[in-house]
C-alpha cells in the first residue's frame, strides 16, 4: 500500500562527526592560542594551576593568575553564555539569524547603561545589570511591538532588530555628541573588553551565568514544540504566548548580566549556533549543547586574536567586540550560501489578511508635500538665528546667502530624494516593508571604505572620499550580487548579505572608537551626516546625476509592478527576472552611494520616505516613487535646517536629527499602520 | 451515543464581518463527522473555535458537559487534538521526533518520556504505515507521507477526538484515498470523534457516517450520507444544479448538471 522502503535510513541519524571534530579544534586551537605567550615563561602545569593559584615569588606565576586565567574563563563563560542564549533565541522565534545581537537587546543594554551613567551614576554603583537589563528589555518590546502585526516573519524580525540597534546607537551618538566628556570610557567598554586584572568579576558572573543557562534548559521542551507553529504547538497544549516571553526573559537577562560587566560583545551569540546548525546539531538539545559549546571556543579565539592585536599594534587598545564582529560577518555569509529557504522557516505565521488600503489622489499629495518642500526652502534659506538673535534675509540678498546656506540645503534634499527612490525600489523588490538602502548593506559598504581611510591614516579630499564611498557602495554591491547569484537575486537572501556587510562596517567602527581621539570625531561627524562639509560644485554635481538617473526610473516602474507577484508569475509574464533585478539593483545601489556621501549610513530616511508615501495613500508603484523621492527631500531639507539652528552656534549632524526623528516616526508609524503595509510576496 | 462536543447558539465575529451566526450543534461520540460547504462558509472557522484556536464572539462551547474555557490547555490537549490547514515547515525533524511530540501533553515541559509513551508512539507510526520513514526528516517527505506524519503526532497524542482541516486538499486521489480510508480505520478501531473539513461530497459520503454543511454562516443541512446526497440538498449547499447516482450502497456519484 505504501511507498517502497529500500535505502531509507535504517537507525536514528547519528550527530556528523565533523560536529565534535570542529568543536575540539576550535578549543584547542583557541586554548593554545592563548595560552602560547606563556610557554617562554612557564611550563604547562604551572600555567594550569595559575586558574586556582600562584607562586608569590614569580611575577610570570603571579600575572598568569590574576590576568591571563581570569580572562581565558570569563572568554569561555560569556561566549557559552551568548552562544546559549543565541540558540535559544533561534529556538523561539524559529529564526536561524535570530540572536542577541541582531535583536538589538546588546544595543539596549549599553543604551540603558549610558543613560544611567548620565542620569543616574547612582543606580550604576548599586548595580550595573538593572540599567543593563532595562536597556535591553526596552530594545526587545520595540521590535517585538513593531513586528507584531507583521507576524513575526523571520527577516522582518531582524530588520525591526537592525532598525532598533541603529536607533539605540543615534540616541548613543546624539548623548555622545551632547555630553562627550563624560563617556569617554564608555566608548571602549561598548567596544567589549574582556582585560581582567583580578578574579572579582568572573566569581560575581558565573552564578549568574549558571543559574540562567539553567533555566533555559529547564524550557527545553516547551522550546521544541514552537518548531511545529503557533497553532499546533498550542493544540498540543502548550501556551506558546507565555513560553515565548519566559525564554525572551531569559536571553534578555542572560545577554544584559554580560553586556553590564564587559560591554557589546557582539555576534558571538549568532555565529556559535548558526556555526553548530551547519555542521550538523539538528536537533534542540544538539544544537543548544554544541551552540553553547561553540561560543565558549569562539570567543576565547577571538579575544586571543584581539589580545594580540593589541600586542602587536604598539599596545593600542583591540577591543574583543571588533574580532568577534570580524567573525560573526563570515558566518553570516556562510549561513546565507546553506540557509535556502529562508521564507519557509518552522513556525512562521501567513500574516493576517491586508484589507484594501486606502487610495488618495496623487495630484493633491504631491502638491501639499511640494508646498511645504517650498516653504522649508524659504525659511531655511532666510530665517536663521545670527549673533543678534533671529533675523530675517530678504530675497534680493540670498546670493550672498547662499554660499553658507543654499548648497547643504540642496544636498540634503538631493540626499533625501536619492534615498526616498532607492528605499522604495528595494522594498518593491524585496516586498518587504522593513527593506531600505541602510539595512541592504550598500550604505554600510560606502561607510566601511570611509572607515579603511580614516584608519589608514591617508589625508583623502573630499572629492577622494566622494570617489571612494561610491567604491565601496559598488563593491558592496557587487559582493551582493555575487552571493545572490544563485538565489536570483531574491529579496531576503539579499537582505541577509547586507547584514553580513552591517557587521563587517561595525566591526570597523568599533575599532576606530577605541582608538578615539580627533580620528573618531571626525568619522562620527560623517558618520552622522554633516551637510556642512559639501561645496557649492558638489550639490551641483549631484543635482545633474540626480536628473539622469530619474529619467532610467521611467523604464522601471512596470517591472516593478510585476516582480513582487513572484518569480515564475512574472516570467510567465514575458519578464527577464534575472535582468530587471540586475538593473534595479544597480540603480538602488547608484542611489544609495551618491546619498551616503552626503548624510552618512545611518539615516532611516531610505526606510521611511517609501512607508510615509503609503500611509498617504500611493499604492501604485509609479506614484510612492513621487512621492517618496519628494518626502525624503522634505525629511532632509528640514533636518539640516534643525541641524543649523537646534544647538546654534553649534551644529548638530543632520544625519543624526534626521535618524532621531526618523525613528521615532518610524517606530509608532509602523505599529500603528502595520496591517496596511504588508505587500503580498 | 452521548455528547462529545456540544455547541450553543455560536456566533463569531471578525471585525465588522460577521463569519459564523447562531450555530448549535451537537458531535456525539465516536462518530466521523465532515463539515462542508463551499470556500468562505465558515467551516474552517467552526473547526478553529472546536479546536479552541480562535474564542469565539458570543456563545458557547462544552466538552463532555463543562465550557472548553475552563479547560486547561494541556488538559484540552490530551482531549483533543488538531491539524491545521497547512501544517508549518519542521525544520529537519525526523518523522519519529515530530511524532513523539505529539505526548507533550501528558508528560509536559520536564516529565521524563517512560516505555508506556515509547509503545505509544511506536503503534502511532506502525498505524500510520510509516515504520520505514520514521528516521527519515519530515520535509523530505512526499505531500501524503508529511499528512500522514502528523497524524500519527496527533494519535501519539492519543486523544479521543480529532479535527482535521482540510487533510486532503493537497493530495492526489489515491493519496486522498488512503489518507481518509486511514482515518475511518483509526476511527474504527480507538472509538475516536472524528471531525472533518472536506471539499469532495463523494469522499465524505464514502467515509463519514454524518456530514453538517454551512453557508455564509449558517447551518443549512445536517444528517447521515443518505439524507445529504440527495440533489435538492446538494443544490442548496453548493448553489449550483446538482444530480446524484448511486451506484452501489453506500457509494454515491455526484455530478453538475
Amino acid at each position: 500500500m505504501y511507498a517502497e522502503a529500500s535505502g531509507l535510513p535504517a537507525s536514528r541519524p547519528a550527530i556528523p562527526a565533523k560536529l565534535p571534530v570542529a568543536a575540539v579544534v576550535l578549543w584547542f586551537g583557541a586554548l593554545i592560542a592563548s595560552s602560547a605567550p606563556w610557554f617562554n615563561e612557564l611550563d604547562i602545569g604551572a600555567l594550569l594551576s595559575a586558574f586556582w593559584t600562584f607562586d608569590p615569588n614569580n611575577y610570570s606565576s603571579v600575572l598568569a593568575h590574576y590576568s591571563w586565567a581570569p580572562r581565558v574563563s570569563i572568554a569561555i563563560l560569556i561566549g557559552c553564555g551568548l552562544g546559549l542564549a543565541g540558540a535559544v533565541t533561534q529556538q523561539i522565534l524559529g529564526n536561524p539569524l535570530a540572536s542577541p545581537t541582531t535583536l538589538g537587546v546588546e544595543a539596549g543594554g549599553q543604551f540603558g547603561i549610558t543613560v544611567a551613567t548620565l542620569f543616574a551614576p547612582g543606580l550604576l554603583a548599586f548595580s550595573p545589570d538593572l540599567a543593563a537589563i532595562a536597556g535591553g528589555l526596552l530594545a526587545i518590546g520595540m521590535v517585538i511591538a513593531l513586528t507584531w502585526r507583521l507576524g513575526f516573519s523571520p527577516v522582518t524580525v531582524i530588520l525591526a532588530g537592525l532598525v532598533i540597534t541603529f536607533f539605540l546607537g543615534a540616541m548613543n551618538m546624539a548623548f555622545l555628541l551632547l555630553k562627550g566628556e563624560w563617556l569617554g570610557n564608555l566608548f571602549i567598554w561598548g567596544a567589549g573588553s574582556l582585560v581582567q586584572n583580578n578574579w572579582g568579576p568572573f566569581m560575581e558572573l558565573w552564578p549568574r551565568v549558571t543559574l540562567l543557562a539553567i533555566l533555559m534548559l529547564l524550557l527545553m521542551r516547551p522550546l521544541q514544540l514552537l518548531q511545529l507553529g503557533q497553532t499546533s504547538a498550542s493544540a498540543l497544549g502548550a501556551r506558546v504566548g507565555l513560553i515565548r516571553a519566559l525564554a525572551l526573559l531569559l536571553v534578555v537577562l542572560m545577554t544584559a548580566t554580560i553586556v553590564s560587566r564587559v560591554g557589546v560583545v557582539a555576534f558571538v551569540g549568532l555565529a556559535a549556533p548558526v556555526l553548530a546548525r551547519l555542521l550538523g546539531a539538528r536537533t534542540l538539545g544538539n544544537r543548544l549543547l554544541w551552540g553553547t559549546l561553540m561560543g565558549g571556543g569562539l570567543l576565547l579565539l577571538a579575544d586571543t586574536l584581539a589580545h594580540w592585536a593589541s600586542t602587536w599594534g604598539d599596545g593600542s587598545l583591540v577591543p574583543t567586540g571588533t574580532t568577534t564582529a570580524l567573525i560573526g560577518g563570515p558566518v553570516i555569509l556562510l549561513a546565507l550560501q546553506s540557509f535556502r529557504n529562508t521564507h519557509h522557516m518552522p513556525g512562521q505565521e501567513s500574516g493576517p489578511a491586508g484589507f484594501l488600503p486606502r487610495r488618495r489622489s496623487p495630484v493633491l499629495v504631491t502638491g501639499i508635500i511640494t508646498a511645504l518642500l517650498f516653504i522649508t526652502v524659504i525659511v531655511s534659506m532666510g530665517w536663521a538665528p545670527g549673533l543678534d538673535g533671529w533675523n530675517w534675509t530678504a530675497i534680493p540678498q540670498w546670493d550672498q546667502a547662499w554660499v553658507w546656506r543654499g548648497p547643504r540645503l540642496l544636498a540634503a534634499m538631493l540626499a533625501g530624494v536619492a534615498l526616498g527612490l532607492a528605499g522604495t525600489l528595494i522594498q518593491r523588490m524585496t516586498g518587504n516593508p522593513m527593506g531600505s538602502p541602510e539595512m541592504l548593506g550598500i550604505s554600510g559598504g560606502a561607510a566601511l571604505v570611509m572607515v579603511l581611510i580614516v584608519l589608514s591614516g591617508a589625508e583623502v579630499s573630499r572629492p577622494g572620499q566622494l570617489g571612494a564611498a561610491t567604491l565601496g557602495a559598488a563593491g558592496a554591491l557587487g559582493l551582493l550580487i555575487l552571493l545572490a547569484r544563485r538565489h536570483r537575486f531574491a529579496g531576503n537572501q539579499l537582505l541577509l548579505g547586507g547584514l553580513a556587510l552591517y557587521v563587517f562596517m561595525d566591526a570597523g567602527l568599533r575599532l576606530v572608537m577605541a582608538s578615539g581621539g580627533t580620528v573618531a570625531s571626525q568619522l562620527l561627524n560623517w558618520m552622522y551626516g554633516s551637510t556642512w562639509l559639501i561645496s557649492e560644485s558638489e550639490a551641483l554635481g549631484l543635482l545633474g546625476f540626480m536628473v539622469l538617473v530619474s529619467g532610467l526610473l521611467l523604464l522601471i516602474v512596470r517591472p516593478l509592478t510585476i516582480l513582487p507577484l513572484g518569480d515564475t508569475a512574472a516570467s510567465s509574464l514575458g519578464l527577464s527576472v534575472a535582468r530587471a533585478r540586475l538593473l534595479l539593483l544597480l540603480l538602488a545601489a547608484v542611489l544609495t552611494a551618491s546619498a551616503t556621501v552626503v548624510i552618512g549610513p545611518l539615516s532611516f530616511v531610505g526606510l521611511i520616505a517609501p512607508h510615509l508615501a503609503r500611509v498617504l495613500g500611493q499604492q501604485t508603484v509609479g506614484r510612492q516613487l513621487i512621492v517618496a523621492a519628494l518626502v525624503g527631500g522634505l525629511l532632509l531639507a528640514v533636518a539640516d535646517y534643525l541641524s543649523r539652528i537646534v544647538v546654534f552656534p553649534n551644529q548638530l549632524p543632520a544625519g543624526l536629527l534626521a535618524a532621531l526623528v526618523g525613528g521615532v516616526y518610524f517606530l509608532w508609524g509602523l505599529s500603528r499602520h502595520g496591517p496596511h503595509l504588508t505587500t503580498p510576496e | 451515543m452521548s455528547a462529545f462536543f456540544e455547541v450553543s447558539s455560536l456566533d463569531v465575529n471578525i471585525g465588522d464581518t460577521s463569519i459564523l451566526r447562531n450555530i448549535s450543534i451537537e458531535f456525539r461520540e465516536s462518530e466521523v463527522t465532515a463539515l462542508l460547504g463551499h470556500n468562505g462558509s465558515g467551516k474552517s472557522t467552526l473547526l478553529k473555535v472546536l479546536a479552541r484556536q480562535m474564542s469565539p464572539t458570543a456563545g458557547q462551547v462544552s466538552l463532555l458537559g463543562t465550557s472548553v474555557r475552563t479547560t486547561g490547555a494541556r488538559a484540552f490537549a490530551r482531549m483533543v487534538g488538531y491539524l491545521p490547514q497547512h501544517p508549518p515547515g519542521t525544520d529537519g525533524l525526523t518523522v519519529r521526533e515530530l511524532v513523539a511530540l505529539g505526548r507533550y501533553p501528558w508528560r509536559g515541559p520536564l516529565g521524563r518520556y517512560n516505555d508506556e509513551d515509547h509503545g505509544l508512539i511506536d503503534q502511532a507510526i506502525a498505524d500510520t504505515g510509516l515504520d520505514h520513514f520514521q528516521h527519515r526528516s519530515v520535509d523530505t517527505l512526499s505531500g501524503g507521507e508529511r499528512q500522514r506524519a502528523w497524524i500519527a503526532m496527533l494519535l501519539a497524542q492519543q486523544t479521543r477526538c480529532l479535527l482535521l482541516d482540510e487533510p486532503i486538499s493537497a493530495l492526489d486521489v489515491k493519496h486522498q484515498v488512503e489518507t481518509l480510508r486511514l482515518v475511518h480505520r483509526l476511527a474504527e478501531e480507538r472509538e475516536l470523534t472524528v471531525i472533518v473539513v472536506l471539499h469532495d461530497v463523494d469522499l465524505a459520503a464514502r467515509f463519514c457516517d454524518r456530514l453538517v454543511a454551512l453557508e455564509t454562516g449558517q447551518l443549512i443541512a445536517d444528517g447521515n450520507p443518505r439524507d445529504i446526497m440527495d440533489p435538492r440538498v446538494l443544490e442548496t449547499i453548493y448553489g449550483v444544479p446538482m444530480g446524484v447516482m448511486e451506484r452501489a450502497p453506500g457509494q454515491w456519484v455526484s455530478y453538475v448538471h
